[in-house]
């Protein structure tokens, strides 16, 4: 430090120092993002620093909330399979560390080249591994890690890749050892995550931080992600082929962010049974029929991919998608089979690897790590092994992530330590040993002030069509304690954003192309099952509504009666027994089933799908449990079925005000008014009938919300024609069956293949046949067998549906 | 000696199956100096829409064939005809277990025919302690690998009943080996994870046996359907060997080779995926036909 600093720097410090919110202190001996080895703070994040210290805990908090708050806005949120069983959700918010960690652009550089040699090395020892095997024979690479690897997917050796490249996208976890230097602690191939939450974690901080982020120069993310789309683009085989990522479902801890990944690139979210294999191409099924896939960025485990070639036991694959990439004609992100490079014994050979077929050295290390079965390297281990963790020599998961398969030698009971030698001796071909490393340290917030705690970084490298190119950012992973050796990452950490900090202003782009050259995009053709899932979402809703609406007007008169045995209520329990609804419990379970299964139609199209909705509907289930367990039968429960009703029209609202009018919303619009129609029908045919309780029509129209227009319709008293003409065959009436078909028959006309070969397909003509056919009935036509005739046709418009545009 | 080989597969559906995509492996290889694939065909009924053949990994020819149209059943047909040499006697030249080893290591290939690819686990064969255990009981000090393996060929063959109402094709090695009981499938299996633990590569061979013995011989276990073996990489100099533990003898004219892999899994001779649900029933009928000696 010269003794010329500038006087506001001093000043900072000082600050730092007198403040007891910010008094921090690097660990002896520790590398620290923000501390030099001097205790001086780091150019690039005195700003933050200068910041921090004029905001009270109270401002701060506040600041942290807004970005807890978006978080939770957005719906980010990561499975964990553990809490499945345990009942819930089992979905997590992300755990975000509201502070960030800032890096200098130019120590960036230096990190950015020594990834892309690592990504090229990595491009070329899978190519190496599948094809002339040259490591091998030259005895680099023991025989025995490609051929006993679980990875190594033999229907894939000697398949290239269309486009020449094995790999497309890699992710790489990074720590800083005590010396300010950076090593590679992992590389990800097979299907790297995480990088969609970067982007989340990206907003979030910049909301708690947006005045200091706008005026530091920080790298923006968008432009690493229009180099990536650009180049899947370019990926193409011809035009009309698709791209799409490829999820497990939703069911996966990441599915959030590959509904966001998605979403945000514009390409497709598919699962396994969306696509088909025909004659060598990977289709996808659409409402519009098969539309060629020509990029497939998938999110599932290559194992996964194929149920006839790789795991037989996958029940989330392809069958028959490695013959299509036998025969060329799509891209796989990665390549099937990449996965293999994450193996943990690989890091011992990398160096050798990268001379022998780069000619290089490694810029960037990975941690020093020995496979126990070479002689020397497991004596070597034996003799170290206090300062050694060892596990696996085939897992893919790095060390510090691997559920606890490995041990720290110096954890080991004195015993075992003399017999590591034999030990090692016997397994030694399925272990590693690895030198245990420590990590730097970077300030959380913690109890109210910042503390240092161990950090590692999660980096991403996109192959574009100029190379590759690293993430300026990322995310990184922010230990819980303070124990700094890399092993202690397991568990109950947060993840903090990075901010890549140049001197000088930054490039500012957007995933949008400039105005000047913009078309306008039709959304592309909708698979089949997001066809299905939105058409069941619609009738799931209506379900409920239709069921909340009966239950309502049954509790309104139970409320004045309390006789659930008086006729019109002893009819009506009869009539719920018919659709599966027990009046047991005034807030029955089926109900609760019925926005359950709305929720799970949603939960699988997140991708085609607004927070907002998401989180309505969630708040709708929330509360109908709350009601389930609590409300009472009369006054109560119609008043918990009017908020369960309105709650209901906010989701609805939400949809019909939001979603953009193509085909995803005809399936949900026709699936909702089928519902209602059929909802409609039954009930008219049960209460309208002769021998129908007293109050029956009156309670029909409550239930058909058209109290008030009968009232100034008609100048006679409730009667049977009035009844059937409002709620049958009233056009206007959004709550009449012959509204709902002629919704439905302007949405069918609307959808794909409505017309074939210029007539209407059997779906589209039976609609209109249903439309018709009502259209000239008179009121006194429409007795019971005229609606239960009705409803079977309904039953039959849905199948003929299925068959058309599901299958 | 000359064979005509006919196999009958049948796939009977209680619900029409649909969308359906079989991978078959059931044509005999040419082996040089072993057998010879004169001619043979594999048909399907319902036709397939699709139909592609290629070579495996390991050396197979695998068809892959797909039916659109909903059908209640699947019927997969091959003929062939086929050479089958007389096996020269190999002496024993192979070394003991720390010896195998060694010529193991300084073996640097993952070429389809190197034993490394045997040596490790494989999908159906994780290490199973209790095999791993009863293996080492069965080897005496200074014996080749070539006798270890013989040795545990005729132990399978002695303790375990054949019987194929016992175990499935779904069966793990340690049910049937807790079992004793089971057909080729379980026994090559048990044998293949014993001698793994011992540090002897093997692996697993498909194929067919002859189905009329010659005269005043007893006809083989094993015949009326595809039938499996083991592979055993007994070093550099002695090579792979193929023993057949159902029967307790060495692969021999009366064993023709369909497939190697490193178990039931790489070469199963059919996998399919379809669209349906309900109840399948499956028929096998083998015949092996010799013409002349």
């Amino acid at each position: 430090m010269s003794k010329k600093a500038p006087a506001g720097e001093r000043v900072v410090k000082e600050e730092i120092e007198n403040d007891p919110i910010l008094g921090y202190a690097a660990l002896p001996g520790i590398a620290d993002e923000m501390m030099d080895a001097n205790g001086q703070i780091r150019p690039v994040w005195r700003n933050l620093i200068a910041h921090l210290s004029r905001l009270s805990e109270a401002e701060l908090q506040e600041r942290f909330a807004r970005a807890d708050r978006y978080l939770r806005d957005a719906g980010v949120f990561y499975r964990t399979y553990q809490s499945q069983g345990s009942g819930g959700s089992g979905e997590r918010a992300w755990p975000i560390s509201h502070v960030p960690v800032l890096i200098d652009a130019r120590e960036w550089e230096t990190v950015s080249r020594g990834l892309m040699q690592r990504a090229d090395l990595l491009e070329a020892m899978v190519a190496d591994i599948y094809g002339d095997n040259r490591l091998v024979e030259e005895g680099i690479l023991p025989p025995q890690l490609v051929a006993a690897n679980p990875e190594f997917l033999r229907p894939l050796a000697g398949i290239k890749p269309v486009g020449g490249h094995y790999l497309h996208f890699c992710s790489f976890e990074i720590g800083r050892g005590p010396d300010g230097n950076w090593w590679v602690l992992s590389d990800r191939t097979q299907a790297p995550s995480g990088a969609g939450f970067a982007l989340e974690n990206r907003v979030a901080t910049t909301r708690a931080f947006s005045d200091i982020y706008a005026e530091s120069h920080v790298h923006r993310l968008a432009s690493f992600f229009v180099a990536f789309r650009d180049a899947l683009q370019a990926q193409k085989q011809s035009p009309d082929d698709r791209i799409a990522v490829l999820s497990p479902g939703p069911a996966n801890e990441t599915y959030f962010e590959h509904a966001y990944i998605a979403r945000y690139l514009g390409f497709m979210l598919l699962e396994g049974e969306d696509l088909t294999v025909v004659n060598n191409r990977v289709m996808v099924r659409t409402v519009a029929g098969l539309k060629p896939i020509g990029v497939l960025w998938r999110r599932l485990d290559a194992a996964y991919a194929d149920p006839l070639e790789l795991d037989q036991n996958s029940r989330i694959g392809t069958p028959g998608m490695v013959q299509a990439l036998r025969s060329g004609a799509l891209t796989v992100v990665n390549a099937l089979g990449s996965g293999i490079l994450e193996t943990r014994a690989f890091l011992a050979f990398a160096p050798t690897i990268a001379r022998r077929l780069l000619g290089e050295d490694l810029m960037m290390p990975s941690i020093a790590t020995w496979w126990c079965g070479q002689k020397e390297e497991r004596e070597h281990v034996a003799k170290n092994i206090e300062r050694m963790v060892i596990g696996p020599a085939y897992t893919g998961l790095p060390f510090f992530d691997d559920n606890g398969q490995s041990v720290l030698g110096s954890s080991l009971r004195e015993t075992a330590k003399e017999t590591i030698g034999e030990w090692l001796a016997d397994e030694g071909a399925k272990l590693v040993g690895q030198e245990v490393v420590t990590l730097s340290t970077t300030p959380a917030w913690v109890d109210g002030k910042l503390v240092p705690r161990p950090m590692s970084l999660r980096v991403y490298a996109a192959r574009t069509e100029k190379g590759w190119q690293i993430m300026p950012g990322g995310f990184a992973r922010i230990g819980s304690g303070d124990d700094v050796s890399a092993i202690a990452m397991q568990t109950g950490g947060t993840a903090a954003d990075v901010w890549i900090v140049s001197d000088k202003p930054v490039a500012r782009p957007t995933l949008l192309t400039p105005e000047e050259n913009f078309t306008r995009n039709m959304p592309g053709s909708l698979p089949s099952r997001a066809a299905d899932n939105l058409y069941w979402l619609g009738r799931y809703i209506e379900r409920a509504e239709g069921s909340l609406r009966i239950l309502r007007a049954w509790h309104l008169r139970y409320a004045e009666s309390a006789d659930p045995n008086a006729p019109l209520l002893a009819d009506m329990t009869r009539y719920l027994k018919t659709i599966d609804i027990d009046m047991a419990k005034a807030v029955p379970l089926t109900l609760l089933r019925n926005i359950d299964s709305a929720i799970y139609s949603a939960s699988n199209i997140r991708d085609r799908f607004s927070p907002d909705g998401w989180l309505a509907l969630n708040d709708l289930s929330k509360t109908a449990r709350r009601f389930h367990d609590a409300v009472k039968a009369g006054d109560d429960a119609a008043h918990a079925m009017t908020v369960l009703l309105r709650k209901l029209a906010g989701f609805a609202g939400l949809v019909h005000e939001n979603m953009y009018r193509f085909t995803g919303w005809r399936f949900l619009s026709i699936g909702r008014h089928l519902e209602r129609s059929m909802h409609m029908t039954r009930l008219l045919g049960h209460m309208c009938g002769p021998d129908a309780p007293d109050g029956a029509l009156d309670m029909m129209l409550e239930i058909g919300d058209s109290v008030m227009t009968h009232r100034r319709r008609y100048n006679v008293n409730t009667a049977r024609l009035t009844v059937a003409d409002l709620l049958a065959l009233d056009h206007l009436n959004p709550r009449s069956i012959l509204f709902q078909l002629n919704e439905i028959r302007a949405e069918v006309e609307l959808l794909p293949n409505a017309f074939v070969n210029g007539q209407m397909s059997p779906f589209y003509r039976e609609a209109m046949r249903l439309h018709s056919g009502l259209a000239v009935m008179t009121p006194d036509g429409m007795n019971e067998e005229v609606y239960a005739r009705l409803e079977s046709e309904l039953e039959k418009l849905s199948d003929l549906l299925g068959q058309t545009y599901i299958g | 000696m000359l064979y005509d080989l006919t196999l009958h597969m049948g796939y009977v559906y209680d619900v029409p199956a649909s969308g359906a995509r079989h991978l078959i492996r059931v044509l005999p290889l040419s082996l040089p100096d072993r057998q010879r694939l004169i001619a043979g065909a594999i048909t399907v009924s319902p036709n397939a829409d699709e139909k592609v053949s290629f070579i495996d990994f390991f050396g197979q020819q695998a068809t892959s064939v797909f039916v659109k149209a909903p059908h209640e059943r699947l019927d997969i047909r091959m003929q062939a005809r086929v050479v089958v040499e007389a096996p020269t006697i190999k002496a024993d030249l192979s070394p003991e277990l720390a010896g195998l080893k060694a010529e193991l290591a300084g073996l640097l290939s993952v070429d389809p025919a190197s034993p490394h690819h045997l040596a490790g686990t494989s999908p159906r064969l994780p290490e199973e302690p209790l095999i791993a255990a009863w293996a080492r009981e069965v080897v005496k000090p200074g014996q080749t690998a070539h006798e270890i393996a013989r040795a545990i060929c005729t132990r399978i063959h002695k303790d375990f009943k054949y019987d194929p109402e016992a175990t499935t094709v779904d069966t793990t090695p340690r049910e049937a080996f807790k079992l004793k009981r089971g057909v080729c499938q379980d026994f090559s299996h048990i044998m293949i994870v014993a001698l793994r633990s011992l540090g002897i590569p093997a692996g697993y061979v498909s194929g067919f046996l002859r189905t009329i013995p010659p005269p005043g011989k007893e006809r083989l276990e094993g015949a009326d359907a595809m039938h499996a073996w083991v592979r055993v990489w007994c070093g550099d100099a002695m090579g792979h060997v193929e023993l057949d533990p159902t029967n307790d003898i060495p692969a021999g004219t009366d064993h023709i080779v369909v497939a190697y892999g490193r178990d039931y899994s790489d070469i199963a001779p059919v996998v399919g995926v379809m669209k349906g649900y309900g109840n399948q029933k499956a028929l096998q009928a083998v015949d092996v036909i010799p013409l002349k000696q």
